[in-house]
């Protein structure tokens, strides 16, 4: 019952969205594109299954999510690059063969993208503010990168004007119709953030009021990606989130609480070093510094480049890159969590503690402690 | 001999049934999770490489640790039913009065240092066995929280699912579940320390103090000379 009123919602949902007009002139349907490039309609619809199971919703909503791909030309989106790699970017595009996502993409009316457009100098700067003025309060708004913000925004400096990112940012978050923050970057700081910072890099959320999207990972896959774009246009709401506003379509589980390689966790069975038997066997990566048990997201059940394969799949443990502060936090990448060095304030002494050898140096001095003391005692007897 | 035993040494109750029994219960379920603890941790035992189905050795050590740790917080919320609400028990909370009198501070670690005598005490315990005790009571209200949150995403829908709301927030404050897992184990060695450190206490107060508190905790009585046969 609930089920249908749901259905319901969103046909009617996606049926006044086709009544907008489309963005691009020379649109093409997303027929003739996949036709275009070799899909059939039967790859398109098994897509579109597949992106439904993703978003979790029951196998009878495909045709709404294949009625929402051709649909999303009628959504504006605006790409803006902070302090980053592009390795999102290219997590989306660069797969071996254009893909369905990659086709969707290039759909969109993706209104700017610093990687993709042609334009460039004063001719890009123009497109950003008519694309924002035009659009204001009707485009998505997806940003890759940290922020340098404060006193050093300066050091990301963009355009012909000379503007810094962060005030692009803040400016497209204000008129933005919804906020994605694409990658851990964007999302909590990412590598650029790790300690000492030296620029001071913020996520888009602390430099917007605006409630944004975290679509974390490094990169995070195409899907995490596409799936987003697809659940706003199906839904026009923000998705469930979690404490960290990631998808809880997407973040809801741990890598660890699907992974493949469960079974030999639970068994004891572990690689104890890379190239051993266990590695060869498809052991469990923990020993060797797998974070999979304190890492959400959904890549041991979606894979990257289309499922093709995963890094624990390759044989090398999660590095927990789609959590805040991963790169202080999980390191070393490979060992257990337990042997985290711990950054030392006293001109780098200890510089190589863990919490085990601090422990264990605290229990030696315990130990001396009491040695001296037991030996005292029996020389000079306490006081009655 | 009845009489004989009564003429120079009096016998009272020190630690009541329950005391004792909560005592050793939640020690040897310490003793356990500091073990299965490092064992989490650390997979330091690993069957053969072997393809057949194993023993789940693993999973065996985690359910165990959460046993002992739901044994550990039974006892711990029982404790605090004692100490709050039971009358016989009030010499517990006595001792916090002398936690703040300069002059037993002082005679306490002077005594410890071996120059100055044992100051008398208004309760059960001196002034640094109630800092200690109180370390204790932290340190395991925190391994308690952070232990639940980890137990919270091995079991999603546990008997305390209720409770995954108020402990995400938790997990948040923490610094996400890493962080959660790292004070859990730093938090271990706190308790090991602690343990070193009492054992020892309790062992240099039955030596010197002459009144067999070791033997208390097992047998639950205390021998003292009466006044008037000092
Ligand atoms: C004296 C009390 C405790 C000690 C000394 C202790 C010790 C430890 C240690 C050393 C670890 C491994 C951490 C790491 O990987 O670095 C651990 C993990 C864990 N502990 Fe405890 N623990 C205690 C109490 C509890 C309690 C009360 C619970 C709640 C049921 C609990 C549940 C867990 C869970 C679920 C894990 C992680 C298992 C996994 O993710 O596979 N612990 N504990």
């Amino acid at each position: 019952m609930e089920q249908e009123k749901l259905y319901q919602s969103l046909s009617d949902r996606l049926g006044k969205l086709s009544k907008f007009p489309r963005m691009k002139d020379d649109g093409k349907s997303i027929a003739s594109l996949l036709e275009e490039h070799g899909f059939s309609r039967r790859d398109f619809m098994k897509w579109a299954a597949s992106m439904t199971a993703l978003l979790a919703l029951p196998a009878s909503f495909t045709p709404l999510m294949a009625q929402a791909a051709e649909l999303t030309d009628r959504l504006p989106v605006i790409w803006l690059h902070m302090a980053e790699c592009t390795g999102c970017s290219e997590s989306l595009l660069r797969s071996d063969a254009p893909t369905i996502d990659s086709l969707i993409f290039d759909y969109i009316s993706l209104e700017y993208h610093e990687t993709l457009m042609a334009a460039a100098g004063w001719q890009a700067e123009e497109t950003l503010e008519s694309s924002i003025k035009k659009y204001k309060g009707r485009y998505v708004l997806m940003v890759e990168g940290g922020i340098p913000s404060g006193e050093s925004s300066f050091y990301l400096t963009v355009g012909p004007k000379g503007q810094t990112g962060e005030s692009h940012a803040k400016e497209a978050a204000d008129n933005a119709l919804a906020i994605f923050a694409i990658g851990t970057c964007s999302s909590f700081g990412g590598v650029q953030a790790a300690a000492p910072n030296p620029t001071n890099a913020q996520p888009l959320h602390k430099v917007t009021q605006k409630p944004v999207i975290n679509v974390p990972g490094c990169p995070p896959s195409e899907k995490n990606i596409v799936g987003n774009v697809l659940q706003y246009i199906l839904f026009g709401t923000l998705p469930a989130l979690d404490a960290y506003n990631r998808p809880k379509w997407a973040y809801g589980k741990r890598i660890h609480d699907q992974c493949e390689r469960r079974g030999h966790f639970d068994a004891g069975e572990f690689v104890q070093e890379f190239g051993d038997e266990g590695a060869k066997k498809g052991y469990c990566l923990y020993k060797v510094g797998c974070k999979g048990p304190y890492t959400f997201n959904n890549c041991s059940r979606e894979r990257f480049n289309q499922h093709t394969s995963w890094p624990v799949q390759a044989g090398h443990g999660c590095i927990g890159c789609s959590e805040p502060d991963f790169w202080d936090k999980m390191g070393p990448f490979e060992s257990p969590l337990a042997d985290r060095l711990y950054h030392s304030v006293f001109r780098g002494l200890g510089a190589d503690a863990t919490a085990d050898k601090i422990g264990a140096t605290i229990l030696t001095v315990t130990a001396l402690g009491i040695a001296a003391h037991a030996a005292i005692s029996v020389i000079k007897k306490p006081k009655e | 001999m009845g009489k004989f035993k009564d003429l120079f040494v009096k016998r009272h109750t020190e630690f009541s049934p329950f005391y004792r029994w909560h005592h050793w219960i939640r020690f040897f379920s310490i003793i356990f999770l500091i073990i299965s603890g490092f064992y989490i941790a650390y997979p330091f035992l690993s069957p053969e490489v072997d393809p057949n189905p194993t023993g789940f050795l693993y999973a065996k050590g985690r359910t165990f640790h959460e046993i002992a740790g739901f044994i550990m917080i039974s006892m711990f919320i029982g404790k605090m039913y004692y100490f709050f609400f039971v009358k016989s028990d009030r010499d517990e909370m006595r001792s916090f009065k002398d936690l703040f009198s300069v002059k037993k501070w002082m005679k306490q670690i002077g005594y410890y240092l071996l120059i100055s005598k044992h100051p008398v005490l208004s309760g059960a315990y001196n002034v640094l066995q109630l800092v200690a005790y109180l370390a204790l009571y932290l340190m395991l209200t925190f391994l308690i929280i952070t232990g639940l949150i980890l137990y919270m995403h091995v079991y999603h829908d546990s008997f305390l699912a209720f409770l995954n709301t108020p402990l995400t927030y938790l997990e948040v404050m923490f610094g996400g579940l890493a962080s959660v897992r790292e004070i859990h184990h730093v938090l271990t060695w706190g308790i090991i320390v602690f343990i070193i450190a009492h054992v020892y206490m309790s062992v240099f107060n039955a030596i010197y103090g002459k009144e067999g508190t070791i033997d208390s905790i097992v047998s639950g009585y205390k021998w003292e000379i009466p006044e008037s046969e000092k």
